[in-house]
């Protein structure tokens, strides 16, 4: 190949020569991000079907319009079938548009490992197209490919171009939780800045714009009406890119901020493509399963729509109003089939039911008096007689009993049953899966039925600082944010007070460090409680303020813990130094007015077991370990915490043996002089046991006081 | 190959991997390209098939009818899996397992008729590519002269039973069973799939003249100082209308054909190119009407029924026409054609014999293609998107009685008459394989 600079003199030729280079393109198969469970936790997400056709079709579909000849395809869970898939698929046949298909497998946890693997590999011979495999575009990418290539031509440091589609201000497409933000320079097509700020959390509702990026350019785009497709067009510059900064781990979050933060350090540039015409979405979430189903039936795609029949073997054919319907369709006389369904073959519809806005795998039974409405069913679904679903995905092999009903948003899983008459409750997650040890865990006839099998999907809140987003976004489950959300945040409630609260205590070193948003939640409510109470704003006040923080930021009960031990703490030291208050007054004034903000993080009452209690004295000995005159001010709140009837004693007697709190030389040393305290404590209770054991006991303690 | 890497394929990349493509990676390509609406527009589909079917034929290594008959149709038969819309794939189908039947009965008859042999065979030899053509050649003229005198008699009787024979899917039987063996060392020597291939030779020329052969009836219809009116970027149509205008001085209307085709429509009045994909490379560039002085006025599809009391005749071009005399013809057609019935205004289609399909029209709402609905509101209008259902019909179907007369490249007939032409190209036993 020629230089260069030949090359731009004489543009034509340069062009032609740079055609001759084949496009290579990586997809990655999986997007290491939890948003399709419990789907996932038995096929890899790529292979879902959409529109009765697996995501990974259409991303195949785009890169074999775009002229791709070589891909890389790295898959994550679930390799082996995916391997399967593709090795049975056309795309392995010698008829493929792709000379090379190559599967990697790895055990990367994240794009940022892949993209190091790859960069390791040396596979990657000149510019390459990055995709995630759940990417649907009818998008030409030759244009986009021109402009990159003239952009690198002029400039080596160009290295990377992101297409975006344009898509108004509110767009069923477009990712509802949290916003991508682009900062363009309009006359260069350059991506200046990035962020993506969360719609759900006040806190991060800013956007930081360095000034110079402000200074330095003539004219600004902000744009957040744009579809991040994530179809990036790299060099392999990005790749050393990835692998010079290994802790790198998303692809927008960290390495485009990233990258474009420290562009006075590498200099690098990273462009934009905005397409005006034609599809590109990504399907994201579920939520974003749903837009892009409906986008694919009213033929936004197209030609990428159910009667182009992608799949080899696929016979769909379009009727009238958007009603697809492949060949070998058995409808009852009297059902009424109606607008934007897709119906696979094989499946039968009973008397007297009624589909609309619903996409009907192959091979399902729909019984009689059915009523389906925006449901997704796949391959080989059965639906009893006189059941209702509505808005609802149900996945291969599900089995749902006569009269049921499934409500807005609920997801059954590979392999559940659901017995007769059972309601499935809004959004509600059940699946058969076998966790990781490898047994299928006993099915909760609560919730799926006498005869039933499946159990609901609990999300694990890990402490991945990308988590708040997944919880978010699975909370969010379907349409309807906001009421998803509420309902979210009710049963993360309901679920604490059921011994939840336990396991989360017991990570708490590690979330302690690890988790960022949840420190900005501690620290905005610990600012917020401290003001108050610096004010003296009444108790009531003060606990809607906290409420309404929680529910925003989707906070765990420990957190709201820290946050209000913090701030008690630092208005009680504060009291003591500035107005030289004696420690005992000072935690009295504090802790006796607002004893309520208190007792409301404390679930724990009538158990025996008192994690909560325990926690919350772990936490404030935590917080006193910093502190100057810490020990003394232990002694002082413990005692007015009993007093005030807020911690009961076994509470002590068992944050006394807790390991947390004699875990460390400080905290030992915070709690001496708390020591006589609890001493005290269990004399008394002895005492009390042998005066009268009938009494209860907490009367007793106060009265004694 | 490499080449083409990075373009877009399209019909021009589909014919250049053609020849360095196994051939069922190609069909499997074209199938494709069909579905993804990446060669789309009669003339691109039609070319892409015959030049398909001209590899499949050379491909096949018999010489057996039956085989290559079942062979063609199976081939075929997937194509129009693959997008059944476009007719012309099944057309060119139908038309080359036409000239299979054809040859095979030729065979036959044992070219009683000198001069018709004569004339197809002898351009065959030089062009067949295999060797046993060649010899074949010799064989032939060793083995013709005893014929006539054999063939003669029987052969009225053997055309009736001979027709319906090929049918059955028994691919021996034409060549073995029948003639009564009384020429066996003839019949599997011959090589028909020369003869196919230059017929499917001749399908790609009528191809590639076919507008012109149209427009040289251009003068018959087209009148001084008349008043146009068309529709859509038609290629045959513009064809038309130039060859007209190099006489006589006329007015064109053109509706702009909005929102499936205003581009291309602009781009033809206009004259600028429009860049865009194989319609433009198959045709050589033309110059625009304005450029030899006729008045072209660009009007939106709502304002021809206003215009067309000042019409003279409506030309209008088409995507298929049926074998009843109905069309299926770009969207807004129908709505000029009726507009036109009620001003009695004739109503001229100008279309290739190619896109005359065999087809009756019994579900007409089955042929017209649904395409892209973010040309008619944008796609970032979220709101719309979400609320609204929005169908962009690609084409329209005009019943026979709308129409008044069809130019193709055989001249002009009345739609009522179509059904004759649609006897004379294809055979009854393709109609549906």
């Amino acid at each position: 190949m020629a230089p260069k600079g030949k090359g731009s003199s004489k543009p034509r030729g340069n062009a032609t020569e740079e055609v001759e280079e084949t496009l290579q393109a990586v997809v990655l198969a999986d997007t290491f991000e939890t948003r399709f469970e419990p789907f996932t936790l038995d096929q890899p997400r790529c292979l879902l079907p959409l529109a009765n056709t697996p995501l990974l079709e259409y991303t195949f579909e785009f890169l074999a319009n775009a002229g791709v000849e070589e891909v890389f395809l790295y898959g994550g869970a679930h390799s082996d079938k995916l391997e399967k898939y593709i090795n049975a698929s056309k795309w392995r046949a010698s008829s493929s548009p792709f000379t090379k298909l190559t599967f990697l497998k790895s055990t990367s946890t994240s794009v940022g490992d892949v993209m190091r693997d790859l960069d390791g590999k040396h596979l990657i011979t000149g510019d390459f197209i990055v995709v995630s495999g759940d990417v649907i575009s009818n998008l030409p990418i030759e244009g986009a490919l021109t402009a990159h290539r003239t952009r690198r031509a002029a400039d080596k440091n160009a290295i990377m171009t992101m297409i975006l589609r344009e898509a108004g201000r509110n767009h069923r497409t477009k990712s509802s939780s949290e916003m991508p933000i682009f900062v363009i320079d309009p006359t260069k097509d350059r991506c200046l800045h990035y962020e993506e700020i969360d719609r759900h959390s006040p806190e991060s509702s800013r956007l930081n714009i360095d000034t110079e990026i402000i200074e330095t350019h003539q004219e600004l785009d902000i744009r957040q009406d744009l579809i991040d497709c994530s179809i990036d067009i790299c060099t392999p510059d990005v790749l050393s890119l990835w692998s010079d900064s290994f802790d790198y781990q998303t692809p927008r979050k960290q390495f485009l901020y990233g990258v474009l933060k420290d562009y006075e350090l590498n200099g690098k540039t990273i462009h934009t493509h905005i397409v005006e015409d034609h599809y590109a979405a990504r399907v994201r979430n579920l939520k974003a399963y749903d837009a892009v189903s409906r986008d694919i039936i009213a033929r936004w795609a197209y030609p990428l729509c159910p009667d182009t029949n992608l799949l080899p073997g696929h016979s769909y054919d379009l009727r009238g109003g958007n009603l697809y319907q492949e060949q070998g369709v058995m409808l009852a006389r009297s059902c009424v089939v109606g607008r934007r369904t897709v119906i696979g073959q094989g499946t039968s519809i009973g008397d007297k039911t009624t589909v609309k806005n619903t996409v009907l795998g192959r091979n399902c039974k729909i019984g009689k008096n059915v009523t389906l409405d925006g449901a997704y069913i796949w391959d080989g679904a059965v639906i009893g007689d006189g059941s209702t679903v509505h808005r609802a995905v149900i996945a291969d092999g599900v089995v749902v009993g006569n009269g049921c009903t499934v409500e807005s948003g609920a997801l059954l899983s590979y392999g559940v049953k659901i017995g007769d008459g059972v309601t499935v409750a809004e959004g509600r997650r059940l699946t058969n899966a076998a966790s990781e040890d490898g047994h299928v865990p006993a099915s909760e006839p609560a919730v799926v039925g006498e005869g039933g099998r499946g159990y609901e999907y609990v999300p694990e809140e890990d402490e991945d600082d990308e988590d708040d987003e997944s919880t978010v976004s699975s909370g969010l489950v379907y349409n309807m944010a906001n009421l998803s959300l509420s309902t979210e945040s009710i049963s993360t409630l309901s679920s604490e007070v059921s011994g939840y609260g336990g396991s989360q205590a017991g990570s708490y070193d590690s979330s302690l460090s690890d988790d960022e948003e949840g420190d900005h939640f501690v620290h905005d409510a610990a600012a917020s409680v401290y003001d108050s109470l610096r004010e003296g704003v009444t108790p009531d006040v003060v606990n809607l303020e906290l409420v309404s923080l929680r529910m925003t930021a989707n906070a765990s009960d420990n957190q709201v813990r820290r946050a209000v031990i913090s701030a008690f703490m630092k208005r009680i030291q504060q009291l003591m130094e500035e107005d030289n208050q004696h420690a005992g007054d000072a935690v009295r004034s504090i802790f006796k007015p607002y004893r309520e903000i208190v007792e409301r993080t404390l679930f724990d009452r009538a158990t025996g077991a008192k994690p909560d209690q325990v926690d919350l004295l772990v936490l404030l000995q935590q917080d006193l370990a910093q502190r100057p005159r810490g020990d003394t001010v232990l002694l002082f709140a413990a005692k007015e915490l009993y007093e005030l009837e807020m911690v009961e004693e076994e509470a002590f007697e068992q944050w006394w043996v807790d390991e947390r709190s004699y875990g460390s030389e400080e905290m030992k040393r915070v709690r001496s002089q708390t020591q006589q305290f609890v001493e005290w404590l269990a004399n008394a209770e002895e005492e009390d046991s042998d005066e009268d054991e009938s009494e209860e006991e907490s009367e007793e303690e106060s009265d004694e006081e | 190959m490499p080449s083409t890497a990075a373009l877009t394929p399209g019909l021009s990349s589909f014919l250049k991997s053609l020849k360095t493509n196994p051939i069922d990676t190609s069909i499997d390509n074209l199938i494709s390209l069909l579905k993804r609406r990446q060669i789309r527009h009669s003339r691109s589909c039609a070319t892409a098939t015959a030049y398909l079917l001209l590899r499949v034929i050379s491909a096949c290594r018999t010489s057996d009818a039956g085989k290559l008959i079942e062979r063609v149709q199976s081939v075929g038969r997937r194509l129009i899996a693959a997008q059944p819309r476009e007719m012309v794939v099944g057309n060119i189908v139908r038309r080359v397992l036409g000239l299979i039947r054809d040859e095979a009965e030729d065979d036959r008859e044992g070219d009683f008729t000198l001069s018709e042999a004569g004339s197809e065979s002898q351009p065959q030899t030089p062009r067949a590519t295999d060797d046993p053509s060649v010899h074949e050649g010799s064989d032939r003229s060793l083995s013709r002269p005893p014929f006539p005198t054999i063939n003669t008699t029987p052969i009225s009787m053997f055309n009736l039973l001979s027709h319906p024979e090929p049918q059955p899917s028994l691919p021996g039987t034409p060549v073995s069973a029948s003639p009564s063996g009384r020429f066996p060392s003839y019949t599997p020597t011959k090589d028909i799939r020369a003869e196919v291939l230059d017929g499917i030779g001749e399908i790609i020329d009528e191809l590639g003249q076919v507008d012109d052969q149209i427009a040289a009836y251009a003068l018959d219809h087209i009148h001084s100082n008349e008043i146009i009116l068309t529709h859509t970027s038609s290629t045959t149509v513009q064809r038309f209308l130039l060859k007209a205008a190099a006489k006589r001085k006329f007015t064109v209307i053109h509706a702009e054909s909005y929102p499936n085709n205003h581009e291309a429509t602009h781009a033809t009045v206009s004259g600028k190119e429009t860049g865009d994909d194989e319609i433009m490379s198959t045709e050589s560039f033309q110059k625009p009407l304005i450029a030899l002085g006729i008045t072209v006025i660009l009007i939106p599809d709502s304002a021809v029924f206003a215009l067309m009391s000042r019409v003279n005749k409506v030309i209008l071009g088409t995507h298929s026409v049926l074998a009843n005399g109905g069309l299926v013809a770009a969207a807004g057609t129908r709505v000029i054609a009726r507009a036109a019935k009620l001003h009695q205004t004739p109503v001229v289609v100008a279309s290739g014999v190619y896109k005359l399909s065999p087809v009756y029209p019994f579900d007409f709402e089955s042929l017209i293609e649904y395409g892209d609905a973010s040309k008619v509101i944008p796609y970032e209008d979220g709101d719309l998107v979400d609320q609204l259902d929005v169908q962009n019909p690609l084409y329209d179907y005009v019943p026979a009685e709308l129409v008044d007369l069809y130019i193709t490249n055989l001249g002009g007939h009345a739609p009522s008459y179509l059904y004759r032409i649609v006897s004379d190209h294809y055979r009854k036993e393709d109609i549906s394989f």
